[in-house]
Order: C-alpha cells, then sequence, then structure tokens
C-alpha cells in the first residue's frame, strides 16, 4: 500500500520522461523523427512545407479510416471491409452528387453506406457470433461487389467544384497553406481520441478487448457495443473514402483496393495490440504517417520503384518486433 | 429504492442431457432476506445464474413485480437492478479497481453516465473500501495484482456501489476474514432493512441462521425444503442438505461442519495472535542481538587486557633475569676477583710470616675466603647458570641436577633427550627455572631418597619436564591460592611461568607414592 500511494504522489520530471518512454506511441515517434531526419539530410526537398502538407494530405484518408481499424481492434476484433467501404462511400457521394443532390446530403450519403456497412458487419459478429475476421471478410467482397455493380465498372467523373474543394484546397493559417484533408485528418484524431479516452463508451471498448466475459458479467449489453463498434469503423472508412474521392476528383470502383492491409498496418505499426485492449488513435495517426513518409521517402530517395514494397513490409515487420521487445522490457 | 418482488415459477435448466434444476418455485418479498443452501453441485449457482440473466432457463418463468421476465444477459438483469456476486468474481484484469467497479454502471452525465464522473465514482468507492478496512489506495491497483480476498471485496463493493433492489451473493464469505465476514452481514441486514430482497448461497449456517429470514434446501437440482429460519434447526437443515434421513448420517456430518467453522474461525484468530507475536519476538530478537553485542565487546576488552598483563608479565620476568645475570656478573667479576685478591695477598702475607701460629690464622681465613668464594659462585649459579648461556639448556640443566644431587645426598637419575637442541633464551631459562624451583620442591617437602628427572622432546614437538620423587606424597589437594596465602610460592612460580609459555601443568601421584610433576611446553620453533 505504501508503494500505491507512493505512485500518486506529484509527478517527478524522471517519473513523466519514464511515463513518455513508456508509452507505445514513442517507439513510432521515434522511428517518425529519425525516417524524417534521414530524408531530409539525403534530399533537399523533403523537409519543406510544402511536402510535408503533401504527406500529411496523402495519409490523411488512410490515416482518417485506421482511426476505425484502431477502435476494432482495441475492442478485440478486426475489420477487412474497411478499404472497400472506403471505394463504395466515395462511390455513393458521387453518385448522388450526379443525381443533383447538395454537397453536404451527398457526403451524408456516402458516411451513411459506411453506418449500414459497419451495422451489418457489428450486426453479423455480435448476434451471429461469428469471427470478425470473417464476417469482414465477407463485406469486404459484398461492398466492393456493389461499388462495380452500381457503376457497372466504370469510374465517375465530373463531379462538383464544391466537393473536390474539399480534398484539394488549402487553408491559409498564418505563413502556411494547410490543405483541408490534413485538418480533417486531425479533426478526426481528435474526436476518435476524445471518444476513446474519455468516454464511458471508449472505456467499454477497452475493456471489451481486454476480457469479453468479464464485460458481459458486468452487465454491459455487448452485441450493442459491438455494433457501435463496428458502425464506428465503418463510418470512419467512410469519411477517408469521402475525402479521398474529393481529392482525386473521381470516383472510381477499384479505388482503395489493397488499402485494408495499410490500414492495419498503420494501426499496428502504431501500437495497436493486435491482441486488443491496447492502442491509442494518435498511436494510429503516427503509423498511417510513418507509413507515408516512408514511400515519399523512397521515391524521393530514388529507391527502386519495385522494392518499396517489400521495404515497407521489412519497416513494418521492424516497428511491430520493436513494439513487442519494449512490452517484454517494461 | 423499494425492494422488488420476485417470483419464480417451474424453473428448470437443463445442460445438454444434464439436468441441472427441476421444478424450482419460491418468492422473494422486498426486504427479505433468503438463505439457499444445499451441497456441491445441488444447483444454488445455477439459480442465481438463472434469476441474474446469465443462463435462460429451459422452462419455467421469473416474475418481478409480478411482471413476466426473459433474461438474454446480465444487463437485462441488472437494469432492474438485480446484481448478483460471483462466487469467483471475474475482474478485468487489466483495468484498475476503480473502473472494475464501476464497469457497465459508470456514473456521469449526461445521459446514463456518457462522460464518466470519477470524482463521484471515487468518493462513492472509498466509503465502501474503508468499510472493509481496504487502503484508498487499492483504487488505482490493476486488478490482477489483488489477492483473492481483495478480489472478492471488489466484486461485492461492485454491488454495494450500486443501488440495488435484489442482491444474489454466491457464497460471497468464503474468501473473506473473519472481520470482514461479520461487516458484510451487517451490511446484508442493512441492506433488507432499507427495503432490498438478499440471496445468499454459503456453507456456515452459522452466519445463514443469523441473517436469513428463510432458508431454501436444494438436492440434486430439486427444491425441497423452504422453512422459514426461526422456525427451523441447523440440525433438519443439514438433514435436508445431505439427504438423509438416519441419525447415524446426520450426526457426523453436523459435528464435521461445526468443528469445520470452528476450526476457520481459530485459525483466523491464530493469524492474529501468529501476526503480534511476529512483532514482538522481533523486537526481543533486536534486544537480544543488542546484547550479546556489548557482550562481545566486553570479552574483547577483557581479552585485550588479558594480553596486556601477561605482556607485562613476561617483561617483568624477562627484567628480573637481566637483573639476576648483571647481579651475577657483577658478584663473579667483582666481588670474587676481589676476595681472590685479597686470598693472594694474604698467601703472600703467609710466606712472609715467620710464626707458624700465624701462618696457621692466616691459613685458616684463606680457606675462610675460599669457602666464601666456592658459596658466592654457587650463588652465582643459582642466580645465572653459567653454562645455560655456553652450553645450552642441557648442560645446566646435567650441571644443575649434579650439584644439587651431591649437595643434598638425593639419588637423582637423568633422562634428557639427545637430540633437545638449542631454544630460545626465554624458554631456555624458564624451563631451567621451572627444574629449578621443582628440585627446590623437592628438597624441601618431599624428603625423597630418589629422584627422577625426564626433559625430552614430544612428537607434537612441545617440550615435556617430568619430575618424579618417591617422597611422601601430597596429602591433601592442591590448592595454589592457599599456597600462595601461606607465602609459599614455589609451584605458584612454576605454573605462572608455565601459563606464559603457554603451557600446561600437572601434579599428581606416582606410582611409588611420590608425587609427579609434569610441564608440557609448546615449542615456538619446531625442531627440524
Amino acid at each position: 500500500m505504501r508503494a500505491l500511494s507512493a505512485s500518486h504522489s506529484k509527478p517527478s520530471w524522471p517519473g513523466v520522461w519514464q511515463a513518455v518512454v513508456r508509452r507505445q506511441e514513442f517507439g513510432i515517434a521515434v522511428i517518425l523523427l529519425a525516417l524524417t531526419i534521414i530524408l531530409s539530410l539525403q534530399t533537399s526537398t523533403f523537409l519543406t512545407g510544402t511536402n510535408l502538407f503533401n504527406v500529411m494530405r496523402a495519409s490523411s484518408w488512410i490515416a482518417i479510416a485506421a482511426f476505425g481499424e484502431a477502435i476494432v481492434i482495441i475492442a478485440g476484433g478486426i475489420d477487412l471491409s474497411v478499404g472497400s467501404v472506403m471505394a463504395l462511400a466515395g462511390l455513393v457521394s458521387a453518385l448522388t452528387l450526379l443525381a443533383g443532390w447538395g454537397a453536404p446530403l451527398a457526403i451524408c450519403a456516402g458516411l451513411a453506406t459506411g453506418v449500414a456497412v459497419g451495422f451489418i458487419n457489428g450486426v453479423f459478429v455480435s448476434r451471429g457470433k461469428l469471427p470478425s475476421f470473417i464476417v469482414t471478410l465477407g463485406t469486404l467482397s459484398a461492398a466492393r461487389g456493389l461499388a462495380f455493380g452500381l457503376t457497372g465498372g466504370a469510374p465517375v467523373r465530373n463531379l462538383p467544384d464544391n466537393f473536390v474543394h474539399l480534398g484539394q484546397s488549402n487553408l491559409p493559417l498564418g505563413n502556411w497553406e494547410v490543405p483541408l484533408p490534413a485538418i480533417a485528418m486531425l479533426a478526426f484524431a481528435g474526436l476518435t481520441a476524445l471518444l476513446l479516452s474519455r468516454t464511458v463508451l471508449g472505456g467499454h471498448i477497452y475493456a471489451l478487448g481486454s476480457d469479453e466475459t468479464a464485460v458481459w458479467l458486468a452487465g454491459i449489453n455487448v452485441e450493442r457495443l459491438k455494433i457501435t463498434v463496428y458502425t464506428l469503423s465503418g463510418v470512419l472508412a467512410a469519411a477517408g473514402g469521402v475525402l479521398m474521392t474529393a481529392r482525386l476528383g473521381v470516383a472510381a470502383p477499384t479505388a482503395a483496393v489493397g488499402y485494408e492491409l495499410d490500414i492495419i498496418a498503420a494501426a499496428m505499426v502504431g501500437g495497436v495490440s493486435w491482441l486488443g485492449g491496447k492502442g491509442t488513435v494518435w498511436g494510429a495517426l503516427l503509423g498511417a504517417m510513418t507509413m507515408q513518409v516512408l514511400r515519399n521517402g523512397l521515391v524521393l530517395s530514388g529507391f527502386p520503384t519495385y522494392w518499396q514494397a517489400t521495404a515497407i513490409g521489412v519497416i513494418i515487420i521492424a516497428a511491430i518486433a520493436l513494439d513487442r521487445w519494449r512490452a517484454g522490457h517494461s | 429504492m423499494s425492494g422488488l418482488a420476485l417470483r419464480a415459477v417451474d424453473l428448470s435448466k437443463r445442460f445438454g442431457n444434464l439436468s441441472a434444476l427441476e421444478g424450482i418455485t419460491f418468492t422473494l418479498a422486498p426486504g427479505e432476506v433468503i438463505g439457499l443452501v444445499g451441497r456441491r453441485g445441488s444447483g444454488k449457482s445455477t439459480l442465481l445464474h438463472l434469476l441474474s440473466g446469465i443462463h435462460a432457463s429451459s422452462t419455467g418463468k421469473i416474475y418481478v413485480d409480478n411482471q413476466r421476465v426473459n433474461f438474454t444477459g446480465p444487463y437485462q438483469a441488472q437494469r432492474l437492478s438485480i446484481h448478483l456476486v460471483h462466487q469467483e468474481p471475474r475482474l478485468v484484469k487489466r483495468l484498475d479497481v476503480i473502473h472494475n467497479i464501476f464497469l457497465g454502471q459508470e456514473i456521469g452525465w449526461p445521459f446514463g453516465g456518457g462522460l464518466p464522473d470519477w470524482n463521484r465514482m471515487t468518493r462513492r468507492a472509498a466509503t465502501v473500501l474503508e468499510e472493509f478496512d481496504l487502503p484508498v489506495g487499492l483504487l488505482w491497483e490493476k486488478a490482477e495484482n489483488l489477492p483473492d480476498e481483495q478480489r472478492q471485496i471488489v466484486a461485492i463493493a461492485r454491488v454495494l456501489c450500486q443501488p440495488a433492489r435484489l442482491l444474489l451473493l454466491d457464497d460471497p464469505l468464503a474468501a473473506l476474514s473473519f472481520e470482514r465476514q461479520r461487516r458484510l452481514l451487517d451490511r446484508i441486514r442493512g441492506l433488507a432493512g432499507q427495503g432490498a430482497g438478499v440471496i445468499v448461497t454459503g456453507d456456515n449456517l452459522k452466519h445463514l441462521f443469523a441473517i436469513t429470514d428463510r432458508i431454501l434446501v436444494l438436492y440434486e437440482g430439486r427444491l425441497v425444503a423452504d422453512r422459514r429460519t426461526a422456525d427451523s434447526t441447523p440440525r433438519e437443515i443439514v438433514e435436508m442438505i445431505v439427504g438423509a434421513a438416519s441419525q447415524e448420517q446426520v450426526t457426523p456430518i453436523i459435528w464435521a461442519l461445526e468443528s469445520y467453522h470452528a476450526a476457520q474461525q481459530q485459525a483466523e484468530e491464530l493469524r492474529h495472535t501468529q501476526a503480534t507475536l511476529r512483532e514482538s519476538l522481533e523486537a526481543q530478537d533486536s534486544l537480544n542481538r543488542q546484547l550479546v553485542e556489548r557482550l562481545r565487546d566486553q570479552v574483547e576488552a577483557l581479552d585485550q587486557l588479558n594480553v596486556a598483563l601477561q605482556a607485562a608479565h613476561r617483561r617483568l620476568l624477562t627484567e628480573r633475569e637481566q637483573e639476576r645475570k648483571h647481579l651475577a656478573r657483577e658478584l663473579h667479576d667483582q666481588v670474587i676477583q676481589d676476595l681472590l685478591s685479597f686470598n693472594y695477598q694474604l698467601e703472600e702475607a703467609e710466606n712472609a710470616e715467620p710464626t707458624t701460629e700465624r701462618q696457621k690464622e692466616l691459613a685458616a681465613i684463606r680457606s675462610g675466603i675460599r669457602q666464601v668464594v666456592s658459596e658466592l659462585r654457587q650463588l652465582c649459579g643459582d642466580l645465572r647458570p653459567p653454562t645455560i648461556d655456553s652450553h645450552g639448556l642441557e648442560a645446566a640443566i646435567r650441571s644443575h641436577a649434579q650439584e644439587w644431587a651431591d649437595r643434598n645426598g638425593i639419588a637423582l637419575t637423568l633422562e634428557i633427550d639427545p637430540h633437545l637442541g638449542r631454544l630460545p633464551e626465554a624458554i631456555e631459562l624458564s624451563v631451567f627455572r621451572i627444574v629449578q624451583e621443582g628440585l627446590n620442591n623437592v628438597r624441601k617437602h618431599a624428603a625423597a631418597k630418589q629422584v627422577h628427572l625426564c626433559v625430552r622432546r614430544t612428537p607434537t614437538a612441545s617440550l615435556l619436564v617430568q619430575l618424579t620423587d618417591d617422597g611422601k606424597g601430597l596429602t591433601q589437594p592442591l590448592d595454589l591460592v592457599a599456597l600462595s596465602a601461606r607465602k609459599h610460592f614455589g609451584l605458584l612460580s612454576i605454573s605462572e611461568r608455565v601459563a606464559l609459555l603457554g603451557g600446561a601443568m600437572q601434579i599428581g601421584s606416582a606410582p611409588g607414592g611420590g608425587v609427579v610433576l609434569q610441564v608440557d611446553i609448546p615449542s615456538p620453533s619446531p625442531s627440524v
């Protein structure tokens, strides 16, 4: 008990430093910083404001989807359907825009698509007691098929300007021209982080990933909780998809193919434990940015294009191994 | 919050082919405390699981306040303020105690606790922990670090921090210490007084009889009795628990149960006394250690003093020997030479003297002088055996012994180790003095005719001196202190010398009736 009261005394600076080092995000933050330094030494173009904002813009939709993925993984599941949801939501937004809906309504339609797919995932996982891997693998395929079916396989172009601006404009902040997607990414990160760390729902999500039986016995409606978790993931993936469509100016049914793996990797590189119960949104954000910096840096430094995917894979494994090693030593 | 009226009608539960409960029907009024008893596997826990929504019943109905309920999960029961404390509480290990206590029932705002109010929750949980004598700091301890008893208390605190209308307690007392059992029993009665219904299971009938209004007995999944506690006896209940009607079977069980609970209580008290005993033992131990420490210091100081004393004694002895040597040399070189020269002068005077009368007189004086010289020589020899410096211990002892035997007319046989060799001066002198004193003693007290002196090396390289006589022997045991009081210092000085050399002295009776003096002196330089 004495040790306990001591741990609640005033934080000393070494104590604060230790707490920072022990945080899961610390490792990935160090890697991101190291990569940034190496790349800015190797290339003259890397450490310019424009390029950094480009990195943020390019990683924004992956990052936003990764926030939802982080929630699902923390709750002890996995969501493979995020890439398809991104494509489908962007497509629904584009189609409703061309049908003459205003941009806000069209965006809502896109988000509603994500809610729908996420809700279906949640119902099958909780009520149907099916493994999340199987359920979301099914919706991955189903949502992609729907996207092809809605368009007949052709991309949707000629989107209205006010919608496209959302993805392509910058907001002047002082000396900087900050891209809107970057702002959106930070806003979503803040909201999701508040949800996870400051609300009862967030606490239940962490508890669910730690011990589902105990949470059920504690009188929490686990079915409703799971449906909420997958719906959140769906809506965040949809938000990423809409943003991606606005940025690219075109909604293709083939968009975001294979993104689910990038998104899961971003979350896990950011320290979200695949066993559930551990991880933060900020970790996922750092993970997504690290992956983008890596891609960007490999291109800028003239690394052979065909080998880039391999290099990224190696670094993902290294980051996760480092996280494991740290967990074993704390 | 008022309690609820519970009615169970014909409840059954089957797990596959196994029937766990069959046809359970009973009611519970608000504020009533029911004890649920039965053997292990009689269906107590299963019944509580049905009432708390963990299992759905296979058949039968549950009514709460006359409304049919059909629970599909614990959250539905808890919505009606029906709370269960499990026999083995399941906590989320990775969360701390405060999160576990309020998991699923957080206090906050605006709707149903969207944003938690941890200050309020902490205050409420702290009062419950204090009630059970646990520190408030425990609230921030991870659940996985808790011992069994504290886990049980956390599970109980989960229920006590909520307004409850029906409490289901599955053997909550088993893991608790005696004192905390009593607190919980009081608390159960208190809750019932406020209108909450309670169903509690347990093995300790004494506890159940103390707090329950009614007792339900389960036997192999069936409800075999529903008695008012006031109208029944523990014996009766035990009979129904074991399902035996015959006295012979029940009596030992009652006896065993009673002694089991008595033993439990005693064990708890013993643990208490043991703890206090250990504390006082530790205090005593440290006191003892201090005393031993001080004693050791004093013994050490004493040892040092002793060593200093011995050193002083040794120095004294050495100085005395030096003094004697000096005195002997003075006598020999000065007095004897002077006397001899007077003798020569007298001889010349004698030759020059014509009268034989005078010559005779002078001759007599000269023989007197020669006598004095010879006695002085003897004295010198005693003071400082001249042979010991030049010829060593053996020669000195031989010449002294020869001279002693001649002077006293006592037969002396000598047995001296031919390999005695030379020893350090202090030892040689001491040994010589010991021999001298020993022979002196024999001359003064023994009235012996035959003496045997033996000086030799032993196999352990020490020096052995053995003096045997055939005299009167010892009439009474030797007492050195008494001897020294009567100013007989001979044996005392021998024993002192022996002690200074680190040796040992023994005095015993010889086979022939005399005395044997044996001295053993360790040699500082072993013979090569």
